[in-house]
């Protein structure tokens, strides 16, 4: 039984997992729908993707992107926003926006038999919004007292603080994706407005549908809902800029007197989407701080207790991105335990990875991809839209195990050297400034400190 | 309409009833199984009812350790193992400790089923006690306990909210310990702890994914039905005293924004007033039509967000509501408009449409619940230990459709009654000062 069942594992475990049969249309107005049909729950999950982001907000008005997409909902068509709401609620339906670097997405997931109803909402939501000037008054406001909030929560707020400090001033990703009080104290209703009728035209978005309907029936649905948006220009992406070149470590302290543990992410320049290393990078990463065994984790937390968890991210944007270490640790071990990292970085760009670490890699990203983007709906249209907007073809997905296959430990410990071996490092810290203060000379001689009460999140 | 209701959900939806086929092995361990082979993976969860409400002064905290020390150590699979044999096989797991139960969940490809059986069996036998894996993971708990309790102030209030409320109760224990307990507890409080709670009488185990019901039942017996059953937790015996009064607590401390929390005591999850109650808190706060979101923060602007959740227990427990004041607004307004509501549900019975609206979404979550393997192994699972059996999943719709909208008045007026609630206020620090 058990040789048996070690033959059917093995035959498993080499196929190679593929994206699910899909199918691409295009509207009159020049709007892309892909179509997933796929027989499991009887829901139905909806995708819209709008291209720009956070890349197209305009200078000093970093959130645009996002308020607009909330707006979207709060008066449509002949609907008032509260009577959105009761319709959507009574729908069991879900209507979400989220704004990345490089786009807005909203969407939609309902039952099957409400498709019509589901579809004629969100169809007035892109195509009609009304943005009434209270409305548009509140969602600002709200936004700026989030922005405040999440202050209170620095497993949050550290990462906008990196980002506005590690990508130069006037870069695209430097801005806090939801705005800060400044940028969303300038935005008005006719901003909004303006967006909306630039941005969230036929070709300028992607339509991606998966779960349980039929073709002929929803692509009627799809037309009459979405058909009624100008056909306008695709968004003409920003010219790629390299990597912010970095000449000398930096620092950033926040001060929030009264944090218990510190908080750090510690960066350097990586890649963009698209970058011929990335399968490399993805194995060299799991390696080092993309798992619970990974480097980083097994040195901070299991063997020295120093934190909950400690881990390692390789931003995947459109423009190069960086690449952090993000963790905690108390106050009084805020040194040891950023001196540690720092030691873990040379060690990793110096002696790189063994054949061990290497085929382990590969099996985690392997073993985990199904459950992490195969396995729902709303993943799937996240997967297939995710191709379309970075131009790539199927193969990114059904060809992966063989691409990470092909890695072999010479071009594994290449990317290492390459991308972990920076030595002006960028680091932010937010804690207790009064008792670490007297430390971070040690790590950076530029050093910037601003309190945590400091509207915004730009030190400079 | 209520009956039609139920039709069109089942209609859609009852196809999905989820197929399970239950099992106990010889030591009193429960195997419930669910075939689905979309993916070639698997989701593991292994439910031991042991947790905070079995502990007591001294040792608060001890289930929530067990979870993290159930990954450091055993006698096949020596420390470091468990994690780097899984993963190494394309898996990955975690854990979560309630007041009820502690949880152990594992997700791999189908081809590392011999090894987790392997694996989960050794440290349930045989989990070992090193000193000095004690004291590194105790950091670990303490550093976990700083980020979501002491720097994050959702958790402080809560922490606090339930501590007020249970006078006698251990459902006041803090989950992740009170912090001189995490400094102090013992090896050998730690053993007991495991000898008391991690008996596989006390144990069940849920297997969701590309799996046959043949072969994890053979790999259970083999793996898992060897250990010997053991004495159970001694039962729970105190009963909270009925509240008489509101209570009120605040915290001071350096915020941005203050923060609003009320408890209201509600029963055991398996009691006949539990759909009720749930479609009650979902007509209160879910949705930006349900009635605390749309008058808190869309009408009257007076909060950020609103939320109200209850987790399922042995015990008579909580249901809480959770308000975030907008800046600049004095949270006893918040306050002021929240009871006034709660109050309005007991008064009067709820509209046709709006009861729809409530019912309509949890059903809905309900299943969103079930879009992947883990969710379907953590819903059935759930169900075995806190409702009464996973066949009464299959009831969920029907149940919810039921709820009447004088049940809605009648548990309103019962359960968020003004001497039934605790209210807790997190008051940002500066403020007081600039005064």
């Amino acid at each position: 039984m058990r040789w048996l069942l070690g033959v059917l594992a093995a035959g498993v475990l080499s196929a190679q997992v593929k994206l699910p049969a899909f199918t691409r249309q295009t509207l009159s107005n020049g709007a892309t729908v892909i179509l997933m049909p796929r027989r499991e729950l009887p829901l139905v999950t909806v995708n819209v993707t709008v291209r720009g982001g956070a890349e197209s907000d305009p200078d000093g008005m970093g959130g645009l992107a996002s308020v607009t997409a909330e707006l979207l909902r709060r008066g449509a068509g002949n609907r008032s926003a509260a009577r959105f709401a009761e319709d959507l609620d009574a729908l069991g339906a879900t209507f979400l926006s989220q704004v990345s670097q490089q786009a807005t997405t909203v969407s939609l997931e309902f039952l099957e038999k409400d498709a019509e109803a589901a579809l004629s909402l969100l169809g007035e939501a892109l195509t009609t919004p009304q943005f009434p000037e209270d409305e548009v008054k509140k969602a600002i406001a709200q936004r700026a007292d989030s922005v405040r909030g999440s202050k209170d929560n620095p497993m949050m707020s550290t990462g906008i603080y990196y980002r506005a400090f590690y990508y130069p001033q006037g870069h695209p990703y430097a801005r806090p994706l939801n705005g800060d009080e400044a940028s969303l104290a300038g935005i008005g209703r006719k901003d909004a407005a303006a967006y909306h009728a630039r941005h969230y035209v036929g070709r300028n978005i992607s339509v991606a549908v998966a779960g349980s309907f039929e073709v002929p029936k929803l692509m009627p649905l799809l037309a009459k809902a979405l058909g009624g948006l100008p056909a306008g220009a695709a968004y003409a992406w920003r010219r790629a800029a390299g990597a912010p070149a970095l000449t000398a470590p930096r620092l950033l302290l926040v001060d929030k007197p009264d944090a218990t543990q510190t908080y750090f992410y510690i960066g350097q320049p990586g890649i963009d989407h698209n970058h011929p290393d990335r399968a490399a990078l993805s194995i060299v990463n799991t390696v080092f701080g993309g798992r619970f065994t990974s480097i980083l984790n097994d040195e901070l937390r299991v063997n020295t207790g120093l934190t909950y968890g400690a881990n390692s991210t390789v931003e995947r944007d459109r423009l190069t991105g960086s690449i952090y270490i993000a963790t905690f640790t108390r106050t009084a071990t805020t040194a040891q335990a950023i001196d540690k990292a720092l030691e873990l970085l040379r060690k990793l760009a110096s002696a790189g990875l063994n054949t061990e670490q290497l085929a382990s890699a590969k099996a985690y990203i392997k073993g985990t991809y199904p459950t992490d983007r195969l396995e729902t709906s709303d993943q799937l249209v996240n997967l297939v839209q995710e191709l379309a907007l970075f131009e790539q073809n199927r193969g990114e997905v059904d060809d992966l195990f063989s691409r990470l296959d092909a890695v072999t430990l010479e071009q594994a410990n290449a990317a290492a050297r390459r991308f972990y071996g920076s030595p002006n490092l960028v680091f932010v810290l937010v804690g207790n400034a009064a008792e670490i203060r007297p430390q971070v000379k040690k790590w950076a001689a530029d050093v910037v400190e601003i309190p945590v009460s400091r509207p915004g999140f730009d030190a400079r | 309409m209520r009956l039609g209701l139920g039709l069109w959900f089942a209609a859609a939806l009852g196809a999905q009833n989820l197929e399970v086929r239950a099992h106990t092995l010889a030591n009193g361990m429960r195997v419930l199984i669910h075939e689905d082979h979309d993916i070639p993976n698997v989701a593991l969860y292994l439910f031991f009812k042991v947790g905070a409400r079995n502990e007591r002064p001294g040792t608060t905290g001890l289930s929530h350790f067990f979870e993290h020390m159930m990954f450091n150590g055993a006698k096949k699979y020596g420390p470091k193992q468990f994690d780097i044999q899984m993963e190494k096989n394309g898996g990955r797991n975690n854990g979560y400790t309630t007041s009820d139960v502690t949880v152990y969940t594992d997700f791999f490809p189908r081809t590392a089923l011999d090894l987790m059986f392997d694996m989960e069996a050794d440290r349930i036998r045989d989990l070992a006690f090193d000193p000095k894996i004690i004291e590194s993971e105790r950091g670990v708990v303490h550093s976990e306990r700083r980020l979501s309790v002491d720097n994050n102030n959702m958790g402080a209030l809560h922490e606090q909210v339930n501590a007020v409320a249970f006078t006698a109760h251990p459902y006041g224990n803090s989950v992740v310990g009170w912090p001189s307990d995490i400094e102090g507890w013992s090896l050998e409080d730690l053993k007991s702890h495991f000898r008391m709670g991690y008996a596989p009488n006390n144990c069940v185990l849920v297997v969701a994914g590309a799996v046959s019901e043949a072969e994890i039942l053979a790999l259970a017996k083999k793996y898992l039905e060897p250990i010997p059953r053991q004495e159970p937790p001694p039962p729970v015996r105190t009963r909270e005293p009925e509240q008489r009064g509101e209570r009120r607590l605040t915290i001071e401390k350096p915020a941005e924004l203050p923060l609003l929390m009320v408890g209201y005591h509600v029963p055991e999850a398996a009691h006949a007033d539990t759909p009720a109650i749930a479609v009650m808190n979902a007509l209160l706060t879910q949705g930006r039509s349900s009635r605390l979101q749309s008058r808190l923060i869309e009408r009257d602007q007076l909060a950020l967000t609103v939320t109200g959740r209850s987790q399922p227990g042995f015990d008579p427990g909580l249901m809480v509501i959770i308000a975030q004041p907008r800046a600049g607004v004095d949270p006893a307004r918040t306050e002021a408009a929240l009871h006034e509501e709660t109050g309005r549900l007991g008064a009067a019975e709820p509209g046709e449409d709006e009861l729809r609206r409530a019912r309509n979404q949890l059903i809905a979550a309900h299943y969103r619940g079930l879009k992947t393997i883990a969710g379907k192994a953590n819903t059935i699972g759930g169900y075995e230990v806190f409702s009464g059996g996973y066949q009464k999943l299959a009831a969920y719709e029907a149940e919810i459709a039921a709820v009447t909208p004088a049940e809605i008045r009648r548990v309103a007026g019962k359960y968020l009654a003004r001497r039934n609630r605790t209210v807790g206020t997190l008051l940002p620090e500066k403020k007081e000062a600039a005064r």
